[in-house]
């Protein structure tokens, strides 16, 4: 099957929202907070996610 | 600085393409109905519809050209597109993966055909639309095949993951699935139709007004109208890509959801 090939496609959304969202919440919080470390940490912490998310997706078999 | 007080000193200064050129106003009167992306693409359905009824009438064993090249298009998205992504049960999508795409592709070619050069997907309504039925399609076979609590469990909670790596791992899938997936998807064909369309606009109506300018402008001219054709050829491929990743990736969707586990 070419789905593993096409597996690709499927990544690059799971990175997105691994930044979309755990970046969004630390700006989020920068904001309420007036702080300015929390967006570098949501993208870290999203970053690592996604890339989690994708190796348990993906990676193991 | 200099060329431009030259460009200024000929007459009104060159207007840069902008997302105005977008929105055409309509072609019959008043009636908001008849703007040019909606009439072509009602073009599309009827030049679509005609093509195949026409290429499947006269069924033969050794096939007409027409006959062949539509066949060619239909076993594309039925062998490469739908069998080889979502295995046994690819049958029942086959009608939806065809039309969706025959109907991006020939809107996105329409970009390029003389006369008519317009993409209708440059609008970004219609991509929300496309997305939004391919988004209810593959949550509904999903919740069908599945059960609604066994397939939001499966999105929601991977097997095998420490507990705790579930506060940082279900939202993101959620977000994936709910958010970004229609979101990319539709984003996606819109963007490239629409910076397609305004990069042949900005070269052609450039050389066109170089063309108006003064000699040594007008020698540069020929290079802006030639990089203009170029770029023609490289937007039926961006057009014909587009038409393919968007189909590819319904597809893609769909076999996920009808995967028992992932």
């Amino acid at each position: 099957m070419k789905q593993e090939e096409n597996a690709a496609w499927s990544i690059f959304g799971y990175l997105l929202s691994g930044l979309l969202f755990w970046g969004g919440a630390g700006w989020a919080l920068d904001h309420w907070l007036n702080t300015r470390y929390f967006l570098l940490g949501g993208l870290l912490l999203g970053t690592g996610a996604s890339i989690y998310v994708i190796w348990l997706r993906f990676g193991r078999q | 600085m200099r060329t431009l007080h030259l460009l200024r000193a000929d007459g009104e200064g060159f207007v840069p393409p902008s997302t105005n050129d977008f929105n055409l106003p309509p072609v019959f009167g008043n009636n908001e109905y008849t703007t040019k992306p909606i009439l072509l693409v009602f073009l599309s359905v009827i030049l679509i519809s005609v093509f195949f009824i026409l290429a499947s009438r006269k069924a033969a064993i050794v096939p007409s050209k027409l006959q062949f090249a539509g066949e060619s298009i239909y076993g594309f998205v039925r062998n490469d597109l739908a069998r080889d992504n979502i295995g046994h049960e690819f049958m029942r999508f086959v009608p939806y993966l065809f039309t969706l795409f025959t109907f991006i592709l020939t809107n996105n070619i329409f970009g390029i055909v003389p006369l008519l050069q317009f993409p209708a997907m440059s609008h970004v309504s219609f991509p929300y639309v496309l997305a939004i039925f391919t988004f209810i399609t593959f949550h509904y076979i999903g919740i069908r095949k599945q059960g609604v609590v066994k397939y939001f469990k499966d999105i929601m909670f991977m097997p095998g993951v420490p507990k705790a790596a579930y506060i940082l791992l279900t939202p993101l899938e959620l977000a994936t699935f709910f958010i970004v997936r229609p979101l990319t998807l539709s984003l996606r064909l819109f963007a490239n139709m629409f910076a397609g369309h305004l990069l042949l606009l900005v070269f052609i109506l450039g050389g066109d007004h170089l063309l108006k300018g003064v000699i040594g402008l007008k020698l540069i001219s020929p290079f802006a109208f030639a990089f203009g054709i170029g770029l023609t050829f490289f937007e039926f491929m961006v057009q014909c890509l587009q038409a393919y990743i968007f189909t590819l990736l319904t597809a893609l969707y769909i076999a996920g959801a009808l995967a028992d586990e992932h």
